[in-house]
């Protein structure tokens, strides 16, 4: 034993010396990077476990215990009293059309300012930003009266509206930033090919900025996805309800049921993980790309 | 409790002259109007596997049965919703034919106000509603011109009750051997023995509801049908230094002293306080019939049962959540035909029968022998008048006030006299912008 044991510290300590001095460092972030993730997974896991629970393991187990059988009722159940295909539907149309439309817009307010560097661009986003920053508990009133006016309340083009508007209010900001250091040499170079303002944009503007316009695009569609305040003011009707307000039927007066609470939870955030795992790779190309090829 | 989450948004002044030009004139015709409308819309947010959602599916299907050219437009909405935006859905065109919605003050009280309200008092007696509902189930029922409760004109009709009451498992009063008290004295000497084996007898959620109806439980055990009327009416000013309230503020803190309430129950939320009692953790929880169909369904590991709070005549409760008519109705007659039929003896006995309190319940026809003795109890207050609503009600956001102020007693932060004195304020505040 004596024999082995020396030979091989003999043998191994040159080699091993730098790893052994790197090991437990390396370890101690090991473990607060799984403390960290355990932290941020947790939440999600005790819904994930609870949606899948029978009521009465509940009450009987408490909301940390594993089920004893695996539950899927709570989740059929809730998919059929709020007719949750058609709330995704909603959703994802609300979502999609205020993704594109808000990009549109952006790009449009963001050429002005950052790249025609209208008079006064200062002033204009200033104003974006404030109605950015504007809580939407304060719209509501005006936003009401008006889309009775137009005969919009109870419809999710009242919403859609709104939230291009919100949505590219934000976009503009941070597009006109971004424009504003466009590489002057590509522009003089599309000009003197005879481009006008209008090819410029649409050749030579928004091809190089696609990374951070596809950025905003999934932003803005996972954003109005999770928007519940207004949708809960502006819809109405069940038929045109999204999917954030229809998880609210739960929330009874006094009571709440957990175990359909969390089973609507998950089904309610999968589409939007879906969503954003599908767009991963864009996000992370278009953060790292910059704006400028 | 449903006052206190009122999250209703300023500028309501605004809707208030707009709806009073709507709320004019067609007293006469209001008993037949709507009755050739094609459809009616119903709203309300009972789960569909609730007392109320069951008895309610049943009255559909009844109304269905008697209205055979008429649609019936259900939609099942959230508590949140109808809460934060009823001023503004009432307001539209998107408003219901009929719907369930939050008594109280701040809620019925104020939309009645501003004129959104459909006034049944006609229909109430005409139909009968007045006399099937006891006194102080129509207090929650009638609103003056104020938007005040208690008297003036019915705009609303309660389908079912509630109350609080002392729930506790059979198995661990048999292990200590108690037998179930009936004098306040006997519950305490019941605590006591509870405490001396290292059981703290009291579920209690303090950063929620349950504390302050505790304490208010304790109130009221010094208490006459004149300081309800004084405290919730606002009949009389209220003495907070009084026996009443002083009573209840000295023992709910000799309580948390002498360990029938955990010191850190002060961050427990209701839901939790019930799946503790569920689990067996605590022999008694103190709190409303709204849990008892869950506890039903739920308990399966040890045998319960429930009585009221010993030597109390006056307890916590009220009736459930009223049906309103729009004043934008278009089926309002159908409306009232829907109501009929739910405090119909056949509605009414099925929502006693799946675990929930009605009105106007006749107990040998409910066929469980839990929920009778819930039944017969709630019947037992009403014939003695013995409903004496929430302590959060006097006021708005009185709810957070009462939280905080009971958590003070129970962490032991605040002395009981702190804590009456904490309350006085916003209480008193707000009977000098109601201008009493």
């Amino acid at each position: 034993m004596t024999v082995t044991a020396t030979r091989a510290s003999r043998t191994r300590t040159p080699e091993k010396a730098p790893l052994r001095e790197r090991h437990p460092a390396r370890f101690i972030i090991l473990v607060l990077l799984l403390v960290l993730l355990l932290l941020i997974v947790a939440p999600l896991l005790v819904v994930a476990i609870n949606a899948v629970k029978s009521p009465a393991d509940y009450a009987a187990n408490g909301p940390l215990a594993l089920p004893h059988h695996l539950y899927f009722q709570g989740i059929v159940d809730f998919w059929n009293r709020v007719d949750f295909g058609l709330k995704l539907w909603n959703s994802f149309i609300t979502s999609i059309v205020v993704a594109v439309l808000a990009v549109i817009l952006s790009v449009f307010n963001a050429y002005a300012l950052g790249i025609g560097r209208v008079k006064g661009r200062i002033w204009f986003l200033v104003f974006f930003l404030i109605a950015n920053l504007l809580p939407q508990e304060v719209l509501v009133y005006p936003l009401y009266y008006l889309s009775k006016q137009l005969g919009l309340y109870d419809s999710l083009w009242s919403v859609i509206i709104i939230f291009t508007v919100i949505q590219s209010a934000f976009g503009t900001y941070l597009l006109t930033s971004v424009y504003t250091e466009f590489p002057k040499e590509l522009l003089e170079a599309a000009a003197i090919d005879g481009a006008g303002k209008w090819r410029a944009l649409w050749r030579v503007v928004v091809p190089v900025s696609r990374p951070t316009l596809a950025v905003l695009f999934t932003f803005f569609f996972i954003w109005t996805w999770n928007e519940f305040f207004l949708p809960l003011i502006f819809l109405i009707s069940n038929d045109n309800q999204t999917v954030p307000v229809a998880l609210g039927v739960l929330q009874g007066d006094r009571m709440m049921d957990a175990t359909t609470t969390s089973a609507s939870a998950l089904i309610g955030i999968i589409p939007a993980m879906l969503f954003f795992l599908i767009f991963q790779r864009t996000l992370t190309r278009g953060i790292a790309a910059g704006a400028i090829k | 409790m449903t006052i206190s989450r009122r999250g209703l948004l300023a500028g309501a002044l605004g809707l208030t002259t707009a709806a009073a030009l709507a709320a004019c004139g067609d007293d006469d015709a209001s008993s037949t109007e709507g009755a050739d409308a094609k459809t009616l819309t119903l709203w309300h947010y009972e789960g569909p596997t609730s007392a109320m959602g069951i008895a309610w599916n049943k009255a559909i299907e009844i109304f269905k049965q008697k209205h055979p050219g008429v649609e019936v437009k259900f939609e099942e909405k959230s508590f949140e919703q109808i809460q934060q935006n009823a001023q503004m859905i009432l307001n539209s065109d998107s408003a219901p034919d009929i719907l369930e919605y939050n008594k109280g003050n701040a809620t019925a009280g104020l939309l009645s106000k501003q004129g959104l309200l459909t006034d049944l008092s006609d229909e109430a007696t005409k139909r009968g509603w007045d006399s099937k509902l006891s006194g102080s189930l129509q207090t929650t029922a009638k609103y003056d011109d104020d938007g005040i409760m208690g008297s003036g004109k019915f705009f609303g009709v309660p389908n079912y009750g509630e109350y609080v009451m002392v729930y506790y498992n059979k198995a661990m009063f048999d292990k200590y051997k108690i037998a179930v008290p009936t004098t306040l004295d006997e519950f305490t000497a019941a605590m006591d023995t509870f405490v001396k084996n290292k059981v703290t007898p009291l579920a209690v959620g303090g950063a929620e509801y349950p504390a302050q109806q505790i304490f208010y439980e304790l109130a009221l055990s010094k208490a006459d049908r004149a300081f309800v009327d004084d405290y919730e009416l606002y009949k009389n000013k209220v003495d907070f230094n009084g026996p009443v309230l002083s009573y209840g503020a000295q023992t709910f803190a000799e309580w948390v002293s002498k360990g029938y309430i955990a010191k850190d129950s002060a961050g427990i939320k209701a839901e939790d306080m019930g799946v503790a009692w569920e689990q067996g953790k605590f022999p008694i929880l103190i709190s409303g019939s709204w849990w008892y169909g869950r506890f039903a369904k739920e308990i399966k590991d040890f045998e319960w049962g429930t009585f009221l709070f010993p030597g109390n005549k006056l307890h916590p409760g009220s009736s459930g959540n009223l049906w309103v008519v729009p004043e934008k109705s278009k089926a309002k007659a159908l409306a009232y035909d829907f109501i009929d039929i739910t405090m119909s003896p056949e509605i009414q006995n099925l929502l006693g029968n799946n675990g929930g309190v009605p009105v106007v319940a006749d107990p040998s026809a409910i066929t469980d022998a839990k929920n009778k003795e819930l039944i017969e109890n709630f019947n037992k207050l009403t014939t003695g008048d013995g409903l004496a609503f929430y302590p959060d009600w006097p006021a708005p956001g009185y709810y957070d006030v009462m939280v905080a102020g009971v958590q003070g007693l129970i962490n032991g932060s605040k002395t009981p006299q702190a804590f009456l004195d904490e309350i006085a304020k916003p209480y008193n505040e707000n009977l000098a912008d109601l201008g009493k």
